[in-house]
């Protein structure tokens, strides 16, 4: 009986680092995050939360180290098909009603049997009778919804996720959890950075930055919050 | 689907993404169509028409219609091709440094998101925003250089044809040299540095070729296809293709630019774009500064001694000093803002101050027009070294706290950007007295002139920064659409024309030094004017908001008064 394929590690970060001259953004970096793992990333403002998410996605451009997304270098064809990116402020386009910002974002992907699962995303998440509706006229929350779904309809193995509640009603937040739990049931890797201290106890692993540090890496039962981000 | 990504029905993965990319181009561009007001795109095109027609028109009556002498034809003719290229040269810098900043390419911010983030090829992805970029700046470009051939025409023997056709080609390879050696740098991810040391080599090249009155450059060659309708030289042509070859250069490259700078610039140019419709010349210089990176130091160049010593918790006794420096807390405050100034703010600075003083002695010789180059040199000067200004201007919220009326502050930031406008204009007499072989009179007559243009083109500055941009629901909003427009072209310009002011003295002494009268007695006067115009700046600075609220109380009174009358 052949042996196994060993899995390739969600998110390999080899001193990843990042700095603006004079100002560091994230001190090297040294980071594994197995296939299928929940992690939480927490910390102040300006701790680096943001500038890790950005360059593992991509669009950031490191200024020491490298990482990679099972395998391939952030940034290759490979990566980028592997990994979504959900930022903290949603960008669209304008002119696309919802529905084409699906149909758009799908295509571009590859994703097979996308419309029932916009039909299913678009329930989840309240949109449903807005499909044909432009998202520029959308208030905050909305708009973030549109994200998520744009974020989730795709193919992905990693979900990098930033700050999601932010503009989101209560049913929002729910039923973005639950989609995110979904996610992960399905094999997904899932790394959110948030400020919702409550979130941080549905995640496998807890990873606090400080000043571009990490200051803690473990399961969150280990540590007290409070310690971690004040 | 196979392992290249190849479906049942042959198509590749690539395929497909490009089918989707050209499917959302156009259900866009559909989009856009039925929203087309054609009234409005009329409108635009007879605001457009009747801007360029005046344009021309001021351009002709400067240049005139006399016929230049056959030694000076002789002399273009030989000679002129380098400092043709010089102004290719120019472009062709600022497309280099635009891409060593990630530029020049502007992709929406959504395109960055939704587009280069997917597994496409970003070559694919690209190449369609690129060609319709350099679409629009060919034809831009193509248009300049026809109406300089125009122009050219009017003074110069040859064929009409073939000057609006050769300026036209100038034009168009100008600007595609420009955009290629942008994405090339962009794209080939070279960097600011390498990009502004490439700028640097091509306008010395192109210096070089200028003094010693030869044509080596790309840039040279390209400036001797302009001189075609009074001579071919066939080697010339090489500067076109060298134009071509880094178009081709910058295509071939354009799928590894950076998506970091993509994301920067797709947010600042929008804002960018938006301020400009609102004239708001204020937060489109703050913004270019953030397109460039030019941000403050985070450790000054000199470090103003502090204002209590370290360890002032522990001190019971007042520092005599620090008592002394207390008294003039916004001149400091002033100094420590332009010591935090990257070293690229105070090279532009001294860069523009040469700069006026050479247009100066471009006028002495007899080029009238460069006394507004000059004049609009030290406005942009101006510009950068109002900041002490601008930046209190730029947070209302903060003065309403402050002890003093607004217009004293605004008078008192202004002092260490007179500074520094000073120096400016030092460094623009150095360079007047430079290619003068330091003449005596150059010494006399800049001497005399270098301080007052210089703080007129701070005043010139200081005007555009209080009076910021027209606001939303002035009464202009009433008027009629021509007047209205009539009323902001007044706002944009009056700065400009202030600061030019402040160079016309130099018109006066050389029509002395035609007629041998005296010169510097002849300008004396003018310049005195100048100092009052720079005078009257500053009491405007000072008191300009309280005359406006005297000037409402007025009319409040006004109406008070007629309905009483009334009732």
């Amino acid at each position: 009986m052949p042996e196994p394929e060993p899995v390739e590690p969600a998110l390999v970060a080899h001193q990843l680092a990042k700095d603006y001259g004079d100002l560091v953004a994230l001190h090297p970096l040294d980071l594994v995050v197995p296939d299928g793992q929940r992690v939480v990333l927490v910390g102040h403002n300006g701790s680096g939360k943001t500038t890790l998410l950005r360059m593992v996605a991509g669009l950031l451009e490191p200024t020491g180290g490298e990482a990679s997304v099972l395998g391939s270098p952030v940034g290759s064809i490979d990566a980028r098909a592997a990994l979504s990116y959900l930022p903290d402020s949603p960008v669209l386009y304008d002119d696309l009603s919802v529905l084409e910002h699906i149909e758009y974002v799908c295509r571009l992907h590859d994703a097979e049997d996308w419309e029932r699962r916009a039909v299913a995303l678009l329930d989840v998440l309240g949109l449903a009778g807005r499909a044909d509706d432009l998202p520029s006229r959308f208030s905050r929350g909305l708009r973030q919804k549109t994200a998520i779904l744009l974020g989730l309809i795709r193919p992905f193995s990693l979900l990098l996720v930033d700050e999601p509640f932010v503009g989101l009603d209560p049913p929002g937040r729910a039923a973005f959890i639950d989609l995110v739990d979904e996610a992960s049931e399905a094999g997904a890797t899932t790394v959110v950075a948030t400020h919702q201290l409550d979130y941080v106890q549905q995640a496998e692993r807890l990873i606090a930055l400080r000043d571009g540090a990490v200051t803690f890496d473990g399961p969150p039962g280990q540590v007290d919050l409070a310690d971690l981000v004040g | 689907m196979a392992d290249d990504g190849s479906t049942a029905d042959g198509s590749t993965a690539d395929g497909r993404a490009g089918r989707a990319l050209r499917d959302l181009r156009a259900a866009r561009r559909r989009r856009r169509i039925a929203a087309f007001d054609p009234f409005e795109a009329l409108y635009r095109a007879y605001v457009t028409g009747i801007v360029l027609g005046v344009a021309v028109l001021v351009l002709s009556s400067i240049i005139g219609d006399t016929r230049v002498a056959a030694p000076e034809v002789a002399r273009i003719r030989a000679h002129g091709a380098p400092f043709v290229g010089l102004a290719v040269a120019l472009a062709w810098a600022v497309g280099l440094r635009s891409g060593g900043r990630g530029g020049p390419l502007v992709v929406e911010a959504a395109d960055v998101r939704h587009v280069l983030l997917a597994p496409v090829d970003r070559a694919l992805a690209l190449r369609g925003p690129a060609i319709r970029q350099l679409r629009f700046l060919l034809l831009v470009g193509g248009g300049a250089g026809a109406v300089a051939g125009l122009l050219a025409l009017r003074r110069l023997p040859g064929a009409g044809a073939a000057w609006v056709l050769s300026g036209a080609a100038v034009g168009i390879l100008g600007v595609a040299g420009a955009f290629g050696a942008a994405m090339a740098v962009s794209g080939l991810r070279l960097g600011r540095w390498v990009g502004g040391l490439a700028a640097l080599a091509v306008l010395t090249w192109s210096s070089a070729d200028a003094a010693l009155r030869i044509s080596t450059s790309p840039a040279s060659l390209i400036g001797g296809l302009a001189l075609w309708p009074l001579r071919v030289r066939p080697q010339e042509p090489v500067g076109a293709v060298v134009a071509l070859v880094l178009v081709a250069v910058g295509m071939a490259v354009i799928g590894r630019s950076s998506l970091e700078a993509s994301e920067r610039r797709a947010g600042l140019i929008g804002q960018i774009r938006f301020a400009a419709t609102l004239q708001d010349l204020r937060t489109v210089i703050v913004l270019r500064r953030q397109l460039a990176q030019e941000l403050p130091r985070q450790r000054p160049w000199v470090r103003l001694r502090r204002t209590v010593p370290r360890g002032w918790l522990g001190a019971q006794t007042a520092h005599t000093g620090a008592a002394r420096r207390r008294r003039f807390p916004v001149w400091r405050r002033s100094w420590h803002g332009i010591m935090r100034w990257p070293g690229l703010r105070f090279g532009r600075v001294a860069v523009l101050g040469a700069a006026a003083g050479l247009a100066l002695v471009g006028v002495w010789r007899g080029t009238t027009p460069l006394v507004v180059v000059a004049g609009l040199a030290l406005y942009v000067a101006g510009l950068d070294a109002v900041e002490p200004l601008a930046q209190e201007v730029d947070h209302p919220d903060r003065m309403a706290g402050y002890v003093v009326p607004a217009g004293n502050l605004y008078l008192r930031t202004l002092a260490a950007p007179a500074v520094v406008m000073v120096a400016a204009g030092g460094i623009g007499l150095l360079a007047a007295a430079a290619v003068t072989g330091g003449a005596t009179l150059t010494w006399q007559l800049g001497g005399t002139l270098a301080v007052p243009a210089a703080l007129a083109g701070l005043g010139a500055a200081a005007i555009s920064v209080v009076k910021g941009p027209p606001p939303p629901l002035s009464p202009q909003t009433a008027m009629m659409p021509e007047a209205a427009g009539a009323k902001a072209m007044a706002r944009l310009l009056w700065p400009p024309i202030v600061a030019t002011l402040g160079t016309l003295p130099i018109l006066a002494a050389r029509d002395a030094a035609r007629h041998h009268h005296p010169a510097w007695a002849n300008m004396v006067p003018l310049v005195q004017l100048v100092v009052v115009l720079v005078v009257a700046v500053a009491l405007w600075v000072r008191w300009q908001e309280e005359a406006h609220v005297w000037f409402d109380q007025q009319l409040a009174l006004s109406g008070t008064g007629a309905s009483a009358a009334r009732g």
